[in-house]
């Protein structure tokens, strides 16, 4: 029991936080809140990415720390969606007063 | 392995409290808390650098964004309003708490800064000099791509709001005949500067 946790203990942990964040994103009716469980997926995959990159400087190969650059860039990337997307959301809210994304029909292809 | 159990159980604590948390508020400072309890992972896999980040642009700078739009929209639940009448107290004795605690700190022993070999053996391994390596050799084209795209969110979002404001300014033209409505009392005030201000 002591000791430190496994790789699949920490991926497993990271599965769960993605599927709750998809269950968020599947069941919360504000786009806000939407948009803070596709936050919380974006985390999830980023602790699976760390806990491989673990993985692999245990195992001392050389591209051990290839994976924590992917979060870094995948947390810069993130940082630029939330700008856009919460301007996307300030102007759905200007426009009809509410954030219902079950009455957010208009844009279909 | 107890760390792990301990963390993990903050974490999905946290995550049910996004998914399932009426107000927007505090579900956002639910995510707030599973962002700082990643943080804390990061540092148990190695990743000190990561964990830094994490706190400083995600549970930090994003989140504040979050909050300030949530705030700015009123997104409110149906929960009654009602004073925190404990909270002025509590703010003033978690300060004096704070300055007295810094005050002694300092006061009681100055000679307990750890030297600089301790701090270079606790960074040891820390992940900056191998993810610098990474991002500036293999990683190099995607940090410039990065780069641009935080450029072009930046002018995506100006140019959203930009936008907004002509659209408004073309409404309140005096030769568009088309009755205004009664309800953005923002526009009264639109004719003025579109005319004076340029």
């Amino acid at each position: 029991m002591l000791g430190p946790a496994p790789t699949e203990a920490w991926v497993a942990l990271s599965a769960a936080l993605f599927a709750i964040g998809a269950i968020g994103v599947l069941t919360r009716r504000s786009a806000i809140l939407v948009f803070l469980s596709v936050e919380l997926m974006l985390n999830a995959a980023n602790l699976a990415l760390v806990a491989f990159a673990r993985q692999w400087a245990t195992a001392g190969t050389a591209v051990a720390f290839s994976g924590q650059t992917v979060v870094f860039i995948v947390l810069a990337i993130a940082a630029a969606e939330v700008a856009v997307g919460l301007g996307i959301l300030v102007s759905i809210f200007r426009d009809r007063l509410s954030t219902d994304v079950d009455t957010l029909s208009e844009v279909r292809l | 392995m107890l760390v792990f159990g301990v963390l993990a159980a903050i974490m999905l604590v946290g995550a049910i409290g996004v998914v399932t948390l009426r107000q927007p508020v505090h579900a956002a400072l639910s995510l707030v808390g599973t962002l700082l309890t990643l943080a804390i992972a990061y540092v148990q896999l190695h990743a000190h650098f990561l964990a830094a980040i994490q706190v400083i642009v995600y549970a930090g700078a994003i989140m504040v964004l979050f909050l300030f739009v949530i705030m700015l929209l009123n997104l409110r639940g149906d929960e009654p309003q009602r004073r925190l009448t404990w909270i002025r107290p509590a703010a003033w004795i978690v300060g004096v708490g704070a300055a007295g605690g810094i005050a002694w700190t300092v006061v009681s022993d100055p000679a307990q800064a750890p030297s600089a070999a301790e701090i270079a053996a606790v960074f040891q391994g820390s992940g900056v000099e191998e993810v610098a390596d990474q991002l500036f050799g293999r990683f190099v084209l995607s940090f410039q791509l990065v780069g641009v795209l935080l450029l072009t969110g930046i002018v995506a979002a100006v140019g959203l709001v930009q936008r907004k404001a002509t659209e408004t300014e073309a409404r309140t033209r005096p030769k568009v005949a088309v009755p205004m409505p009664p309800s953005e009392p923002v526009d009264a005030r639109a004719p003025v500067s579109a005319d004076g201000g340029r």
